[in-house]
This record gives structure tokens, sequence and C-alpha cells, in this order.
């Protein structure tokens, strides 16, 4: 395997091998070491002179040792599955919360706050209405006996006021139970049990394998994806290359499924998903390569020892690649198809764009591959550009005279994979911060943003990542002037780029607001 | 791709109410538009061959049920020409800031649903928590949220309820402030800029030909308000005037349009605070309803051959009613009412916009021009 | 204060104005007043014979600069005299407004100042009246190529009212829904509505059963 620099104690990878391999040794152990003789001798006839002897001698030890090693890899790859499975989906949990609550809070207003306590109250101090009474077999008591109990502690004396319900202004809970959390679930079971429509002329085949293509591809990107320096399902040389590869399939889905709805709607969509996802992949690619570059390694677990350096002295690959750290965020953006860049789902023109004829579970898994998606950019976001599994400022802290041992302990107790997971929902606060504020951009302007903006910066940005690697690295741990040079360097052409200084010829380009000299109530124009 | 009609509606998120939009596009490109409209004809002008005048503004509330005042105000003013009715002044300062109010919460209903056609979600919910403070003052004034039934023929139903003019100024002085968010997220945000400036090019001449007016006439950089061109009510006697847009060269813009109506709701917020602090026999001051301070007596019936019209500067642009007197029950009923919507002429003429523009760009131009469905079916 | 058009600049003008265009036979124009709550205004009221409607037209467009049309109301008199039977209102307006110029590449907005308009920019209502004789295919000339803005009214006023225009393209049901059956046009007064209220259409108070006499019928 490859060579790993950093780890923690969280060593699934290890466990599982070791777990395999203890019990297919065990399994090799209860099998008989004798030799099972089973040959058969046919004895000479007028045909053949020699006795004949056919047949096996089974020695199923030996046979087994034969294969247990493939077996054993197999167990692991499908425990590691499993297990890298679920992790993204258990924390994956945590993406819609944050996207409801926080673009909640932008908009100004809560959003869901039922609980799950209203399983067993109903909304605004009403009794919920006996559901579990229609469960089948008689599930419905013992569960009727559990929620009567709980109405009993935590039930009707919370009289919430109507008012403030109405306007929204309150919660309908216990904090500790996350109010709105099990949004998600309930949404899940509403697409779960919905029928399913075909429309009438689709192409049939095509519109059933749009979905699978598109949910596997999304789903078999996190194979690649390590959560933490033990946690990841499979890990070739080349892991980086084959993730950017399967993460670029989807895009056929999005098309097939556009064109397959039999609908003038999804048609466009589809086209400008295929236009625009295309256009974005590039510069995506390269920005990636620019990293790989910089790291020495397609290997992602590579990319982020190379961050996370020999000694002191490392640094995150965004204070060496800022540029290539915000081209990685904007196409990533218009990879997964949000705001500012979902025109190919725009709900103004084509309703649900490119998705719209599908209803169920294929929708709501394809939302959630959409979701997947985003996750999937937010951590390798935090791998690429933030050190992964390091904790900030983690070598400086432990070398700390005083309290470098305190932050060490803490270091080495907290799993790899808290970090990854930190960085990754703070990046997705982000994302849903931008899906907040921002407009939509119109298809043409977006093809043109990449084609002629982001593509010239995502080759700038590979020239300077292979002049530091060839020029200015030293197989040492990066000097501190090169990561300050390189951030402010940034900071700086990105504020001469931002800020327009040239007011006059922005007043002159931009019409002045209303001429007419008002009697302005106060406090007038925002540009007074 | 070939060139292929779409059908945009009747059921559609961008329409802004129930109507098909048929469009030939071009690839991308609008090639033809055909708009279909009538989903939701209703009757009104025949069922108001039926009833009685007061009954009738119930009806006018309804045809355009984002600006309802607007439009019974409209119905109103016709009514009392056709019966030669006297107003007294405070009922017309009474009925003007319930006028200017609805305006605001109108242009507030607009840019919250025009944000989302742009792709701007936090817009909508921002504008209509402000637009609830316009509903509130609204409902104090007229009873319920949505139709007020305010004016009657002579004058207004009741007048401003106690402690209305203090919670109003608090509300538009709040309000003001807002406004500022809102141009913060448009006006400083470059995507939207790129999505409106250059987009849906309508000269002023052209417009007016057409049959447009109002704000979307006034962003070309024209002035022309119904206000002062024909004058109504007591706009004489405040200080405003109606905001413009200077234009590109090639015409009024979806930005032009959109600044206007920002513009507006300042305005109108001015308007309706300088009613109040000129309110003949004070703001403060509360008469019973039918006090002939606020309701003049009023003939019910108007004898055949009398017609009575009126222009009248709606949120949209400019609506007129034209009523033909002798009807039902010795002339209790109007023989004919005749209802001029401005979003009737506006629609056709933003359809005719669009053409030569992406298809991304029909949901932007047709929000700026502001539609609301009710009154164009009538 | 606010500025408001003086209401004798546009009583004058209106006089010219209706002076100007009662030389044109078929047509004679006088100023009246409507009032609306508290402010009077004039309006050039004008009756129109159907023949001379389209030169009427065509002088006020091109000679007096009435570049708006408002509104074309369609009336059945089945009850009035014999040649007014039925009328076609056509509410008019002069706004006075021109593409405001552009200078050093911008444009410069055009701020009328209502107090000083005068001449023939003042802005003014007119409204022409239309008669037409008993017939059962009333019609008047077009004027949508004059103002396109009668576009949609002519055929709102054929749809609803049953009254056509002549030389009009494109002649198609707007509101109501275009299977309509032909020579359905509700408006005129032989059609009378059949319910006053909701008692009247529905058996219960919910809405669900509809009055024995109509049973089926949706609308």
């Amino acid at each position: 395997m490859i060579h790993m620099a950093s780890g923690d104690w969280l060593d699934i990878v290890g466990w599982s091998e070791s777990f395999t391999s203890w019990s297919m040794d065990n399994v090799h152990d209860v099998m008989p070491s004798n030799d099972i003789d089973m040959e058969v001798t046919i004895p000479s006839t007028w045909a053949w002179p020699e006795p004949i002897t056919i047949g096996p001698i089974f020695n199923l030890q030996q046979g087994f040792a034969s294969i247990q090693p493939a077996l054993e890899s197999f167990m692991h790859a499908t425990i590691m599955c499993t297990v890298v499975f679920t992790v993204m989906m258990l924390t994956m949990l945590a993406i819609p919360y944050i996207e409801r609550k926080f673009i909640g809070r932008l908009m100004d207003r809560l959003g869901a706050t039922t609980t799950l306590r209203s399983l067993w109250v109903g909304e605004s101090g009403v009794t919920a209405g006996e559901w579990w009474k229609q469960l089948p077999f008689g599930m419905g008591i013992p569960i009727g006996w559990v929620f009567n109990l709980l109405n009993s502690y935590w039930g009707n004396s919370h009289e919430l006021e109507t008012v403030s319900r109405v306007n929204n202004r309150s919660y309908h809970g216990y904090w500790f139970l996350l109010p709105g959390f099990f949004q998600a679930f309930a949404d899940f079971m509403k697409f779960a049990t919905k029928e399913h429509i075909v429309p009438k002329n689709a192409d049939k085949v095509v519109f059933e394998i749009a979905p699978v293509i598109i949910i596997a591809t999304t789903i078999m990107v996190f194979a690649f994806v390590p959560f933490g320096p033990h946690i990841y399902a499979a890990n070739p040389e080349l892991s980086l290359l084959f993730m950017m590869a399967i993460f670029g399939v989807a895009p056929l889905g999005v098309f097939f499924a556009g064109w397959a709805s039999n609908n003038k709607y999804t048609l466009i969509g589809g086209m400008r998903s295929a236009a625009q996802l295309t256009a974005y992949e590039i510069p995506l690619l390269i920005t990636v390569l620019g990293v790989a570059v910089l790291s020495g390694s397609f290997n992602i677990i590579e990319i982020v020892d190379f961050q996370m350096g020999q000694n002191e002295g490392n640094v995150w690959n965004i204070f060496l690649l800022p540029l290539g750290a915000a081209l990685f965020l904007i196409t990533m953006i218009a990879e997964v198809e949000r705001i500012p860049f979902d025109m190919p789902e725009a709900e103004a023109e084509l309703v649900e764009g490119w998705w719209t004829e599908y209803g169920g579970i294929r929708w709501g898994l394809m939302f959630a591959a959409e979701y997947m998606r985003s996750y999937a950019a937010c951590i390798l976001f935090a791998l690429f550009f933030l050190g992964g599994w390091e904790a900030p400022f983690q070598h400086t802290l432990s070398g700390l005279s005083t309290v470098g041992g305190t932050f060490e302990t803490v270091f080495t107790a907290v799993p790899g994979l808290v970090w990854v997971l930190i960085k990754a929902w703070l990046l997705f606060a982000v994302f849903v911060w931008i899906r907040a504020s921002l407009h939509r951009v119109r298809t043409d302007q977006i093809l043109e943003f990449g084609w002629r903006y982001l593509l010239p910066l995502s080759m700038v940005n590979l020239v300077v990542a292979t002049i530091l690697r060839l020029e200015v690295w030293t197989g040492e741990p990066w000097d501190l002037w090169v990561p300050v040079t390189l951030t402010l360097a940034a900071l700086a052409l990105f504020v001469i780029l931002a800020i327009d200084e040239d007011k006059e010829a922005l007043e002159a380009q931009r019409r002045p607001y209303s001429t007419q000299a008002v009697v302005k109530a106060s406090p007038g124009s925002h540009r007074d | 791709m070939a060139e292929m009609w779409i059908s945009m509606g009747p059921q559609h998120p961008m329409t802004h109410g129930l109507w098909t939009l048929k469009v030939k596009v071009d690839g991308e490109t609008v090639v033809d538009t055909e708009p279909d409209l009538g989903y939701i004809h209703r009757g009104v002008e025949k069922i108001c061959e039926a009833r009685d005048f007061t009954q009738i503004t119930t009806y006018c509330d309804r045809l355009c049920y984002a600006s309802a005042n607007t439009w019974s105000h409209s119905y109103i003013y016709a009514a009392e020409d056709l019966l030669e009715v006297e107003v007294p002044e405070r009922a017309e300062y009474i009925r003007l800031v319930a006028i200017e109010i609805q305006r605001i919460a109108s242009h507030l209903m607009w840019l919250g649903a025009y944000g989302p056609d742009i792709g701007n979600l936090s817009v909508m919910v921002w504008c209509l928590r402000e637009r609830e403070m316009m509903m509130d003052l609204l409902q104090e004034l007229g009873g319920s949220r949505l139709h007020y039934n305010f004016p009657r023929v002579g004058g207004v139903k009741r007048d401003l309820p106690h402690g209305f003019a203090q919670r109003a100024r608090a509300k538009l002085k709040l309000f003001l402030n807002r406004i500022q968010e809102y141009e913060a997220l448009f006006d400083e945000s470059t995507v939207f800029l790129v999505r409106s400036q250059g987009v849906g090019y309508a000269k002023p001449e052209e417009m007016v030909n057409h049959g447009v007016t109002g704000p979307n006439l006034r962003a070309g950089g024209v002035n022309y308000d119904i206000r002062w061109a024909h004058p109504y009510s007591v706009y004489s006697e405040l200080d405003w005037e109606p905001p413009v847009e200077r234009s590109s060269i090639k015409g009024a813009d979806c930005y032009d349009r959109y600044r206007v109506r920002v513009e507006e709701m300042r305005v109108s917020a001015s308007l309706a605070l300088q009613a109040l602090d000129k309110m003949p026999g004070g703001a403060d001051t509360h008469h019973e309803p039918g006090d002939p301070m606020i309701l003049a007596k009023a003939p019910t019936r108007a004898p055949e051959g009398t017609t009575g019209a009126h222009h009248f500067e709606d949120s949209r642009g400019e609506s007129m009613f034209y009523i033909a007197g002798g009807g039902e029950g010795r002339g209790k009923q109007p023989y004919r009412v005749s209802i001029r919507s401005p979003m009737f002429i506006t629609i056709p003429f933003a359809a005719k916009c669009m053409i030569g523009y992406k298809v991304a760009d029909i949901p932007a131009i047709m929000g700026s021009f502001d539609p609301c469905i009710g009154e164009t079916d009538r | 204060m606010g500025k408001i058009v003086p209401i004798k600049t546009q009583r004058a003008e209106a006089k010219k104005l209706a002076a100007a265009i009662s030389e044109i036979d078929g047509v004679e124009a006088e100023v009246a007043e409507r009032a609306s709550g508290t402010n009077p205004r004039p309006v050039v009221l004008g009756n129109s014979s159907p023949e001379s409607w389209r030169a009427l037209a065509e002088t006020l467009h091109s000679e007096h600069g009435v570049d708006y049309c408002s509104m074309v109301t369609g009336v059945h008199w089945p009850e009035g005299d014999e040649d007014k039977k039925w009328e076609v209102v056509y509410h008019l307006m002069r706004t006075g407004i021109r593409d405001p110029p552009i200078e050093d590449g911008l444009v410069q907005p055009v701020i009328v100042d209502p107090s000083t308009v005068e001449g023939s920019d003042t802005p003014l209502e007119l409204e022409f009246h239309v008669h037409l004789p008993d017939t059962r295919t009333p019609s008047v000339d077009s004027v949508q190529d004059i103002w396109v803005g009668a576009d949609w009214n002519e055929k709102e006023t054929w749809d609803l009212v049953g009254i056509d225009f002549d030389g009009h393209q494109g002649m198609r049901r707007v509101l109501q829904p275009h299977e309509t059956p032909k020579g359905f046009h509700p408006l005129q007064k032989q059609h009378r509505l059949r319910y006053h209220s909701f008692q009247d259409m529905y058996d219960d108070s919910q809405g669900f059963m509809r009055k024995p006499a109509d049973a089926g019928k949706i609308k």
C-alpha cells in the first residue's frame, strides 16, 4: 500500500483488515487439515491396460489457504464500503440541516421547527392523532404506551402562542432534539411512498437508466474519498484520477434524463446542463491537476500528507495556491449546479429543469445525489486545500512550550475524521451563503465565464503550481515566505480587481438613479 | 436544434398568475411569442350589470388582488363621476393614504416575486416581511388583509383607527430603511446587473402607442403620470414627483423598470407620510362611520344616458372605469361597466419585447413588467 | 406643492381640439366636464358616424397628437333608438410624450413641469362614441394600425360584445376560451346572469351539490 505519513487512532481500515485476516485465519484453522482422499481407481479392462486413478484429493485447509487472500480482500472491501457509505450518509444528514437552517436565517425565517416530539404531541399544543394505531400486526400498541408516557412528561402542557406560530417566531420543541432535523427523514419517507410516473412517450429504457447513472456514479465517488487517514473504501495510487473521472460521468446521466422525458423543458434543461458541466469540468480538472502537481502525487491521501508535511512548516494548499482554491470553489459550485449556476434546473423558466418528469424515489435519490455531490465537493476542498484531517496550526500548537502537551493530547484523541467533517460542513455553509445571496447567471453568461475566464486562470494556476514544485520546493518543508507571498499577492490582486476605484467612470457608466429631486423622506437612497 | 413552440403555462412558476405564454425558440433564442389569456375570466363586467353601485366595490377589489385598494378606488371615482357626488376633503386624504400604502404593498409583492425569477430567493422572504407590515396597516383601515372594500360612493367606509397615524409613521420610516437592504442585494450584485441590464428594451413613444403607461413608461425617461396629467384626489396638495429613470440609449430595460419601482416605493411612502401630516381635522381624530366628514350623502340611482369615466394611476399603469348608467332597478344598477386594465395591454407588448433574447431572459423581462392576471382577465 | 396641469390650459386646448375636429363631416365634438371626487376635469366628448370614424382617427393621430388609445368599449342597446343599437366608445388620450433626447451618449430624461405645459403638449382626455344602427353584424373600422394599444381592446370588444372591426388582423377570442361557439358574445343583453348568489347555484352549504334543475352542469 501507499506509504502513509499521518495517522490517528481511528484506524478503521486497519481494524477491518485485521478483523478479516483474524476471522479468515480462524476459519483456516477450523478447517480440517487432513487429506481427504477421494480418488477412485478404475480397474483395468480390456480397453485400458493400466488401472486409472482419477479423483481429487481434497485438503480443505490448503484449498482454503489458496483462496484466503482473495476472500480476505473481498470481505475487507465489503466492510469498508459499507462503513464508508454509512459514514457518508450519516454525516450527510448535517448537510440538508445546515442548508435549511442557515438559509432560513439568511432569509429571516426559522423554517421547519417541528421536532421528534411532534410524533407524540401535535403542533401548537394539540395532541397528535394516534397514528400508531394504524400500524399492522398490533405493532402500534407498545409504541402507543411509550408515546403516552412521553406525552405525560414532555407533552401538552407546553402552551405555545398561535400568534408566534403564525409569525414563525418560536421553536416547537426542545433544542436538544434539533428542531427541524427530522424533516429530512419525513421528506425521504414522502418520496419513497410516491407513485412512479413515466411520461407516455418517454423513452422508457433511457428514462430508467438515467437516475441509475447519476446516483451510482455519485455514490462511487465516495469510494475514493478518504474521510480520515484510515477511513476509505479504496486507495489506489491514482485515486484522484479515478474519482474525477467518475465525478464527470454524472452529466451524461443528466443529459439522458433531460432527453428521455419527452418534454421540451427538460430537453432544454438537459442541454444547458450538458453545456455547463462540460464547460466547467475542464477548469476543474486543470485546477485539480495543479494540486496534484504541487503535491507530487495522484493519490488523495498523499496530497493530504503533503500538506501536513514531515515536521513543522507544513502549509495548507490554500495558501500556496489561493487562485486554485478560488477556482476549485467556483467550478465545483457550477459542477454541482447550485445557485448562482443552477440554470439547468432554474425554477423560474424550466420548472425543475431536467428532472421535471421524475417523481417519487427517483427524484428523491437524485436530489440526494445533488447534495452528495455538493458534499463531495466540500470534502474534496477540505482535503485538497484545507489540510484534510489536520487541525489548524497543529504543529505550531503542539510545539508550544507549556500548553503544547495539552494540545498534543487533544490532537491525538480527536480522530482526523472530525476535522475533515468540520471543514466540510463549514464550507457547505459558505455554499449556502452564496446560494442565498446571489442571483442566477444566465446560461450563455455562465458558459462565457467558464470558457473565457476560468479556463485561462486555471492554466495560470497550473503554471504556478509547476513552478512551485519544480523551482521552489526543496524537499524540506516550505519556507514561510513562500505561502505568505502567494497569499498576499492573491489578496492584493483580488482587492485591486474586485473593488472599483474609478468612481467617475463608474458613475458615468452606471445610470444614475431617480433623476427627480424628490422630497426625500429620510433616509433616501442608499447611495446618498 | 430546430425551432419549436414551448408553452409556458398555464401552470408555471414564472408566470405570476394564470396565463400561457407560447414561445417559439430556436435553440435558446426566442423567435416568436403568443400570449394566451382568459384563464381567470370571471365575467366581472357582466356581473356588475346586476349589482348595486355599492356592491360593485367588492368585485373591484378582486380584479387585481395584489393591489386591491387602487382598483376599488379607481371604480369609486368613476361611480362618483356618474352619480355626481362631491367627496369631503378628509375622505380624499384617507383614500390617498390607503392608495399609496397599497402601492407600496403591490410593489413589494412584485419585487418579492422578481427576485426568485432571477434566482435570488432571499429577497422574496424579505419583501414579504415588509409587505406584512403594510398589510397590517391596511387591515387596520379596511378590515381584512387582502380585499378591503374600503371606499364608498361619497367617501370612505370608516375613519383612521385610533393610533393608526403613529403606527403608520413608525412602519413607513422602518420601511424606508429596509429599502436599502433590497437595493444592496440587487444593485451591488453584478450578477443581477448582468441579468437585467441590456434586456428587454422598450422606447417611450413605442410604449405609448402600444398603450403602456405607469412605471414601465417612466422607466424610459419620461415622467408622465396620470396623477398630474389628469389630476384627481389631493395629489396637488402634496409635494411629490413621479420617479423617472434615465434609461439606456436603446430604451428602458429591465433594470430601469426595477429602479423606477423601488423609487416609487419611496415616493409612495413619502406621500402617505405627508398626507397623514396634512389631514384636515388631524390624523388622530376619529369620526364615526357615516360622519359627513368622511362620507357624503350620495344618490344611488343613475338615470339613463349618464356616463361616468375616470382614469386612474394604478400600480401597473393607467386603469380606467367607464360606467353607463340606467340599468336594472330604474338606474340602481349600471347599464354597462367597462374596465380598462393596464396589464391586458402590457402583456402582449412585453411578449413582443422578448423576441430576440434568450429563454432565460423570459422571466426577467416578464417579471420586470409586473404582470397581475386578475386585472388582465377580469 | 405638487404641480398639476392647470385646468384652464386643458380646457382651452380641449375647446380648440373639439372645434377643429367638428369640422369633419359626421363628427360633432364638445368639451364636457367630468368630476371625480373633488376635481373637475375637461374631456373632449364627441360623436362620430361610423363612416367618418377612420378619417377622424387618422386626423387625431396625425394632426392633433393623440398618441394613446386607452380602451375600446362596446355597448349593446337593444332598447335604444333605431340607429343607436350598438355603441362603440373609444377612450383616447393625448400624452405629449416624446422619446427623450440623447446627449453625449447618455439619455436625458424628459422632465415635464406640469404647470408650464401649453399648446399641443397638453395632456388631454378624449371620448368618442360611434353609434351603429340595428344589425346582426355590427362593425366599425379598425384603428389597429394607428394605435397598437387598440389591438387587444378591439379583440376583447369583439369577443365579449360582438362588434366586429373591419381591417383588424388576427381577430380571435382573448378572454373566453378559443373554442367558444361562434356568435356567443356574453355582454349582449339577451344573455342574462343565471345565478346571483351562492344559494342560487348550490343546494348545500359547501358547494358540492347543484340544484336539481341544474343537475350535471359544471358551469
